[in-house]
């Protein structure tokens, strides 16, 4: 019986920290929000951000969007052909790319990139009681550090996917009409038929939701590596960094989700 | 009777489920070296936290030049934290900015100076630490004690009242430690600051400090001048001037079942 | 912080009461270098100057800066107490042509 009972509480308790969690990690969104008004953001410190994000991403989102927009269109293209209707190739490689593929896959890449870098970095600042200094310098962490990352990802997410949707579709043309000899005609006429203004919107709107996530969960879990007492040293960095990617991932996902279904 | 410039008042913090301060009182006078002392686990770094309003104890005050810290409002907590400059243990510098913008940056972000006169600011706070020419380089180039000189650059930067040193002579060569504290003095004597120093290296406090304040698992056990410090009656505190762990005088005995204890380890 | 100007022999004599810091520096620096670049020679007092800090120092070695720019001169008289002690702490007092007083420097120009 008190093995039930033990299981219970710990269910509860890993509950409440995670709603601790959740509540905490919501108030440090809102103070890099209300960050904003408390003063001009560095516009420099945005810039250099976007190129951290946007430059140094951008290689690595059109390799992988080359050989996402080749596979799906190969893998359509068997499928379509069983039916007689490989003209619909293009329509069904864009849509597909730009509603779900392009955010997804350019959300992983960046995770994978920019939101393990930001939460070494921010837990190595919190490390080195860089954060302290700053709050006895009078500065706003927030607006110093937090604002200007989290303002590049929202700027650049949504471009960068937009990239990845171009090459990714411009690979699907490449496997459709010069691999399979399919009627290029075709696969152009296909793409522009079938994609709809709202296509393009609800696959902007995931890619902006998701470079929220891309940002704040890293941040997050940098900034606040001191409060879990086996966290201090570079172990707790590691630590910290893996955590931030698999939850971003996951919770990136779920929002995929979401998104989806509020629009259809 | 010239009013004290810090006051803490019947401080108590906590870590989790651990005192780690237990009604501690002082006082800091404007113009004076104040050492805190302590082994570590002491609780004089957490002092210093709550002294800085890094952190927020479960009862007690902390008065800094008139201002209560931890019921101030941000804009009165602003204009006293101008006020203070702070020397972290390993400088604490932004790794992203050179050591000349880390400088500068409590002048950029707080001041309307010109540019140009910030820079020879800059220039005049490290030819003082003996950093001149090294405005270029990243923290990341830096050694051990010139990361602490150059957090001591900026610390100083705004000319504050206030100065906080955290372990200043940690992990220096004896030759760097000693000019340290040279520097020390000469900050209280030119510029007129306060300065409160935490460490527990014994050589800086004797030389340095006008008073002694010595914490041992979390409470005051001396308070006091150099001379008071040292005859102390407290075997604490003896112990800790004649360097000898308390465990030396145990008998043979208990030392050898020490030794052979499963637990001790 | 008062300051007060006026001409003694061929000297704008720039007088200096109180305390120069953050608040003031950048307008004293602003009229001070009003009067060089008008071709002027500057001694700055410093007999009722009780404190300066680093921002006022910075200052004025701009100051002295457009003073030699100008080919005009520019001098520091008076310091005592803690604006000496700044000025030796700094080492600015190798770099400045420091004086006694006023009249030292204009009786000997």
């Amino acid at each position: 019986m008190t093995a039930l009972f033990n299981a219970i509480s710990n269910l509860g308790a890993a509950t409440r920290k995670n709603i601790d969690s959740l509540g905490l990690a919501t108030m440090f969104l809102l103070r890099i929000v209300s960050s904003l008004f408390t003063g001009l953001v560095s516009f420099k410190q945005v810039l250099k951000q976007i190129y951290f994000i946007g430059n140094r991403s951008l290689i690595v989102i059109i390799v992988a969007a080359l050989f996402t927009g080749m596979v799906v269109a190969l893998q359509f293209y068997d499928t379509l052909v069983r039916f007689g209707s490989v003209d619909l190739l293009g329509s069904a490689v864009a849509l597909s790319l730009i509603k779900e593929l392009g955010p997804v896959m350019t959300a992983l890449m960046l995770i994978a990139r920019v939101g393990s870098a930001t939460c070494s970095e921010i837990g190595i600042m919190r490390n080195e009681q860089q954060f302290d200094a700053l709050d006895c310098m009078a500065i706003n962490s927030y607006r110093y550090v937090m604002l200007p990352r989290l303002l590049a990802a929202l700027i650049c997410v949504p471009i960068l996917t937009a990239v990845f949707d171009l090459v990714g579709i411009s690979g699907g043309y490449i496997v459709g009409v010069h691999i399979q000899g399919e009627n290029p005609g075709a696969y152009i006429q296909g793409v522009l038929d079938t994609i709809s203004f709202k296509d393009v919107l609800v696959g902007q709107i995931k890619s902006l939701v998701f470079g929220l996530f891309i940002m704040w969960i890293p941040l997050y879990y940098g900034f606040y590596l001191h409060l879990n007492q086996k966290n201090m040293g570079a172990e707790g960095v590691s630590n910290g960094t893996t955590q931030a990617v698999v939850m971003s991932a996951i919770i990136m996902l779920f929002s995929d989700y979401i998104v989806s279904s509020l629009a259809l | 009777m010239v009013k004290p410039i810090i006051t803490v008042e019947h401080l108590f913090a906590q870590y989790g489920d651990t005192q780690v301060l237990k009604d501690v009182n002082l006082e800091v006078n404007p113009g004076e070296i104040l050492v805190v002392m302590g082994g570590s686990g002491s609780g004089k770094s957490t002092l210093l936290n709550h002294m800085l309003g890094l952190k927020t104890p479960v009862s007690g005050t902390i008065t800094i030049d008139g201002v209560n810290i931890f019921t101030a409002k941000s804009k009165q907590l602003r204009h006293l934290r101008q006020k203070m400059g702070v020397a972290f243990q390993g400088g604490a510098l932004l790794s992203s900015l050179t050591v000349a913008d880390n400088v500068r940056l409590p002048l950029e972000q707080n001041t309307s100076l010109d540019t140009q006169t910030i820079d020879i600011m800059v220039r005049m706070k490290l030819e003082l630490m003996n950093m001149a020419g090294t405005g270029h380089m990243m923290p990341s180039e830096l050694s051990g004690g010139m990361l602490k000189r150059a957090g001591l650059a900026r610390a100083v930067i705004m000319d504050p009242k206030l100065l906080f040193f955290d372990e200043p002579s940690a992990g220096l060569d004896p030759t760097t430690a000693v000019e340290l504290d040279e520097l020390i003095l000469t900050l209280r004597d030119a510029m007129n600051m306060t300065i409160v120093v935490v460490t527990h290296e014994l050589e800086s406090v004797f030389k340095i400090a006008d008073r002694v304040v010595v914490l041992f698992n979390g409470e005051v056990v001396a308070n006091g001048t150099v001379d008071e410090i040292k005859n102390s009656p407290d075997e604490r505190i003896q112990n800790m001037i004649n360097r000898q762990p308390n465990t030396y005088r145990d008998d043979g005995e208990v030392y050898f079942n020490r030794l052979l204890d499963k637990d001790n380890i | 912080m008062n300051i007060e100007i006026e001409q003694q022999n061929n000297y704008q004599v720039v007088k200096l009461y109180g305390e120069v810091d953050l608040s003031n520096s950048r307008s004293i620096k602003l009229d001070i270098i009003k009067l060089i670049k008008s071709k002027n020679n500057v001694i700055v007092d410093f007999t009722h100057l009780q404190y300066i800090d680093s921002s006022g120092m910075a200052s004025l070695v701009e100051a002295f800066n457009e003073a030699k720019e100008n080919h005009t001169e520019f001098h520091i008289v008076g310091a005592n107490g803690s604006p000496l002690q700044v000025l030796q702490l700094t080492r600015l007092n190798t770099v400045f042509n420091l004086a006694d007083s006023v009249g030292a420097v204009t009786h000997n120009g």
